[in-house]
């Protein structure tokens, strides 16, 4: 397994430096000791159990998500309970011992749950990547700006990210949730490419436009609260590379200011923002899920998690343990595997944890064949 | 066990090896190294940054940490109460009363090595309670002025309250000084104790171990790379290079009459304190690698004068003088 | 004097950030489109346009928006304003509620602490074995959980199947004790007002009063919340106390400490201080987290504290009390950190005020 990660990476990047190549010739030479590095980095990757275990949910939630709702064995949208009233919350089915009911038992429209999680997959993954590559880039280039202006201008956005901070994330968020449907659904009236985009884009029917409105107003909401702790970071790190030699040299060969943060700041403080990524991804799906569940979000019939699991609240634990159960594992696992990812990358981006397996890689190399103390 | 121990001797040590089982491969710190102090001595151990120099004195009272371990030897030590111990040997606790009371340690860096939570008589004063249960607070902060007047501190009644991070460097590492010498060792380990220091703080410093030394009876054992200060105040060299040592002789021989290329080396590398030459040389190469050392000479490499047998087989460690022992085949093949 | 100056210098920094979060909640009320009074008049009133009209004059929305916020804040603060759903004082509401996401914030920062430390120091001292590995695992796991879902099945397994809590209702100590409470600012001059204050949360002025039953119930009610919410932040805990003490540890201080031949339980008192400094700080925003209520553990353990008022209020866009509870969220925030830096101070000698 670990074998196969790395030769795969390996594989990708050297299909991207040879499409680098191919544009802009002798460009893999020039960028040498940068290709080493990305290949340490597949290694260091490739040999970390908790990494290969996070990468893998991922992949598997994220192959689930774009094909799943093209696969969901039942339209979310047939209410079964109205024909077969036994299918009203029938519990978990297992074949030897029992047949003729889906096998994750149904929820109370008598839609089998099993079916719904590949929506509901669907709609957490897209919201939530929604929210990190929305939020975080907002937060990015304030804190750019912010750390490398400085003065007044660092001072005002700092305030502002102050009163973000100090609010409660979630009652900041719930007043957007409520406040923002209205408008939104405005908005997507009229304007219908961007509607069926975006309708498609949560694997939903366009009939369900109305519920798309409390969807992206979740989203709205979370990203608003999302942006300051990036530019906090952000901020905090471009203050200490500022006054560094290559970013005054870079300065004083007259670059410009956007040239300087973008070139050669923003690299420099990329690799932690990329685990906080990775690690928000689990969290937007957490919170996400969190204000469904509150019933701000999209209502019947769309299958989200946290919106089935607070309507199986009612009947829990008698008639709906089953979707609490399976529902609540399915979203355990998306953000486990972002959590267990992210935990991974923190190393694999991590200059001294990288050279250190660099150093024993090459031990062993050299220690080939000689004798083994 | 049976221990024996020249009269005039407080601390012989003997094959002492230790290793560090790192990452990156087992590092061969210290190797089959041995040496002796006396009573009431100052005896230098002098050598390259990385040489083991730190290494070797920690093991003594098995201040090793993982991934380090000490795999072989003995560390023979005659107690205040004339009894002789095998420090690498007896059982925790009694170490650790020897630990800071018979055997004390000066460590390099100042500001790491106290915490930056205590006060400086918190400091001084657990030191002696560790070791001396029934000591009130009064005397021990009476102890603790008395202490840092000793180590020059100016206006100490003040500076006793302070914490370490509103001293100076010098202050502090003349701070560690006064905690080492607070329970009056029997051997004082001072490492690199004026590396961080200005020029004039140096001197009073190295002075002021001079005289504990003379005050005391204490046997020191002063680690630097300094050779300036190694001719000023010490009695015997050990020079240590890779993990070993190299030679050893008296200090005046030692500059007088360098033997071991890498001596000869090192001292043309800086002035000279007991002999005039015209020009400095750098010693070339690098530090060796302590991973899985090739057999041979660990200074072959760098050696002007290497020859076939160095990369064979180690050079034994063999007295060419009385008191003047080297390792190398030059010496070792006549 | 230098505490003093340190408090005064951090206080007038407190008031922007809390004035700006009251203007933001201002705003955010303000552009709802709806018409808040509507949300507010319940039954018939809705159909007497008179009636109506009287609330809206009460509140100012027939003025401009500058009126209106500044009528909300003079009101806020002389502690006037009036909750138009409830029709009680907002700060009598806050008065009833505060108190008890303040027990349940007590328990759930025990248990956060309870988990977190110990799994953390074992974690250190078996670096890099199985038991360091199942704390890391454990850490992400916790952070991985949906809060709801681990509330559902604590409740499933201590409530449904054990019996051992029950889910309504908050104890509270007795009349005559409320009374007495309610009588020591008067009775006690200065020392008075502070029992007063801590008596307010039920379980102490039970306490107060020598009422243990009551204390007894309130732990047997709100243990499971105070665990869930343990359960949730005690890995994050645990990986910050592993972190933390494996630097303390691996020091030149603490090696140096060993060279002096300080007996054990010196040294891990030198390791627990230094791993205790950074470790404060979280601690302390966390608690100010739980002090704020978690809406989602409220509704499913049916407690009636903050994080539920304030929930139910924006749903029914009630923002007198909307605004005060932001305003209080807000003091809370600020009062945290200001603790937290002067605990950071009291313990770390290098901070200066």
């Amino acid at each position: 397994m670990p074998d196969f990660v790395y030769k795969a990476l390996v594989k990708v990047i050297d299909l991207y430096t040879r499409i680098r190549d191919r544009v802009n010739p002798e460009w893999s030479i020039r960028n040498s000791p940068r290709i080493r590095e990305w290949k340490l980095m597949a290694y260091t990757y490739s040999r970390s159990p908790i990494g290969l275990v996070g990468g893998s949910l991922v992949l598997l939630f994220a192959i689930i998500a774009i094909i799943g709702p093209a696969l969901a064995w039942q339209p979310y949208w047939e209410y079964k309970v109205v024909e077969n009233p036994d299918l009203w919350l029938s519990p978990p089915c297992f074949p030897p011992s029992c047949s003729g009911f889906p096998l994750l038992g149904t929820d109370e429209w008598g839609r089998d749950v099993f079916a719904m999680i590949f929506y509901g997959v669907r709609i957490s993954f897209v919201i939530s990547l929604l929210i990190v590559l929305i939020g975080a880039p907002v937060g990015i280039v304030l804190g750019l700006v912010a750390g490398y202006k400085g003065g007044v201008v660092d001072e005002i956005l700092m305030r502002i990210t102050d009163m973000f901070v100090a609010f409660p994330g979630l009652v900041l968020a719930i007043a957007f949730a409520t406040v923002l449907p209205q408008r939104i659904r405005g908005l997507l009236e009229a304007n219908v490419q961007l509607r069926d985009f975006l309708l498609f884009l949560f694997g939903l029917r366009p009939e369900e436009y109305g519920q798309l409105a409390s969807l992206l107003s979740v989203l709205l909401a979370l990203v608003i609260v999302w942006w300051p702790i990036y530019a906090r970071t952000v901020r905090g790190s471009v203050l200490s590379i500022r006054e560094q030699v290559f970013v005054e040299a870079a300065r004083s060969i007259g670059l410009s200011t956007w040239k300087i943060l973008v070139r050669h700041i923003l690299p420099n403080v990329l690799s932690p923002i990329i685990v906080m990524m990775t690690f928000d991804l689990a969290t937007a799906a957490l919170l996400s899920a969190s204000l469904s569940f509150l019933g701000l979000g999209p209502q019947d019939p769309v299958p989200e998690l946290g919106f089935m699991i607070s309507k199986a609240g009612q009947y829990f634990p008698e008639r709906s343990w089953h979707i609490v159960v399976f529902d609540g594992i399915v979203l355990l696992l998306i953000a486990f595997g972002w959590n267990l990812l992210g935990d991974s990358l923190r190393d694999v981006l991590d200059p001294k944890t990288r050279r250190s397996i660099e150093v024993r890689l090459r031990a062993k190399k050299a220690g080939k064949g000689g004798k083994s103390d | 066990m049976i221990e024996s121990l020249k009269a005039n001797t407080v601390l012989s040590v003997r094959d002492l090896n230790v290793k560090f089982y790192t990452y990156a491969g087992i590092v061969h710190a210290v190797s089959g190294v041995s040496f002796d102090v006396y009573e009431g001595e100052i005896v230098s151990l002098v050598g390259e940054t990385g040489c083991g120099k730190t290494v070797t004195t920690r093991a003594i009272t098995r201040l090793i940490e993982p991934p380090g371990r000490i795999v072989g030897g003995s560390a023979l030590f005659r107690r205040r109460n004339g009894s002789v111990v095998d420090l690498l040997k007896i059982p925790d606790e009694e170490l650790r009363r020897i630990r800071g009371d018979e055997v004390a340690y000066v460590f390099q860096d100042p500001t790491s090595a106290l915490d930056p939570l205590y006060s400086v008589a918190h400091h001084i004063a657990e030191t002696v309670r560790a070791h001396y249960k029934g000591a009130g607070k009064k005397e021990l902060i009476g102890l603790g002025v008395k202490l840092l007047k000793q180590v020059l501190i100016p206006h100490p009644e003040a500076r006793i309250k302070n914490f370490p991070h509103e001293l100076s460097g010098g202050m502090r590492q003349r701070v560690v000084i006064a905690t080492a010498i607070a329970n009056k060792p029997r051997l004082l380990i001072a490492d690199e104790p004026t590396t961080n220091l200005d020029v004039t703080v140096q001197a009073q410093i190295l002075d002021l171990i001079k005289d504990l030394q003379r005050e005391y009876g204490v046997s020191v054992i002063l680690i630097t790379h300094n050779l300036g200060i190694v001719a000023e105040v010490s009695d015997r060299v050990y020079v240590m290079y890779g993990g070993k040592i190299v030679e050893h002789a008296g200090v005046e021989e030692l500059f007088e009459k360098p033997m071991h290329p890498y001596t000869q080396a090192l001292l043309r590398a800086v002035p000279n304190p007991l002999k005039r030459i015209e020009k400095l040389e750098s010693i070339p190469g690098t530090v060796p690698n302590l991973i899985d050392p090739p057999p041979g000479c660990r200074f072959r490499p760098r050696c002007p004068r290497a020859m076939d047998v160095c990369g064979r087989r180690d050079p034994p460690f063999i007295e060419v003088e009385p008191g003047h022992h080297v390792a190398c085949w030059l010496y070792a093949m006549g | 004097m230098g505490l003093l100056r340190f408090l005064g210098r951090r206080m007038l920094t407190f008031i922007p950030t809390i004035i700006g979060v009251l203007f933001i909640t201002y705003i955010i009320a303000y552009l709802i489109p709806t018409d808040p009074v509507r949300a507010w008049v319940g039954g018939e009133k809705l159909l007497n346009p008179e009636a109506l009209e009287q609330v809206r004059i009460k509140y100012k929305f027939n003025e401009p928006w500058y009126i209106q916020f500044s009528f909300l804040v003079s009101q806020l603060f002389s502690g006037q304003l009036e909750d138009p759903i409830r029709h009680r004082l907002v700060v009598q509401e806050l008065g009833t509620k505060f108190p008890v996401t303040v027990e349940v914030a007590i328990f759930g920062f025990l248990f956060t602490v309870a988990i977190g430390l110990p799994l953390g120091i074992i974690a250190a001292l078996k670096k890099d074995t199985l038991v360091d590995f199942f704390v890391r695992f454990f850490a992400l796991f916790g952070s991985s959980m949906p809060s709801f879902v681990l509330y559902y099945f604590l409740i499933l397994a201590l409530f449904v199947y054990t019996q051992t809590t029950y889910l309504a209702g908050v104890p509270l100590p007795s009349d005559a004790c409320t009374t007495m409470i309610a009588g020591l600012p008067t009775s006690i001059p200065v020392l008075g007002h502070i029992a007063f204050y801590i008596g307010q949360i039920p379980m102490f002025g039970a306490a107060f009063c020598g009422e243990w039953s009551v204390v007894v119930e309130t732990f047997k009610r709100f243990y499971l919340p105070g665990l869930a919410l343990g359960m949730l932040s005690g890995g994050f805990i645990a990986r910050i106390t592993r972190n933390s003490l494996l630097d303390a540890l691996s020091s030149e201080y603490i090696l140096f400490a060993k060279a002096r031949g300080l007996p054990k339980l010196w040294i891990w008192r030198h390791a627990l201080k230094n791993t205790l400094v950074p470790i404060i700080t979280i601690l302390g925003l966390q608690f100010g987290g739980l002090l704020t209520g978690s809406i989602i553990a409220e509704t499913v353990f049916n407690i009636p504290g903050m994080g539920r008022y304030i929930y139910e209020s924006i749903m029914r866009l009630n923002f007198p009390a909307i605004i005060a509870g932001t305003l209080l969220f807000a003091i809370i925030y600020v009062t945290v950190n200001l603790i937290v830096d002067i605990l950071y101070a009291a313990i770390d000698p290098r901070v200066r005020y």
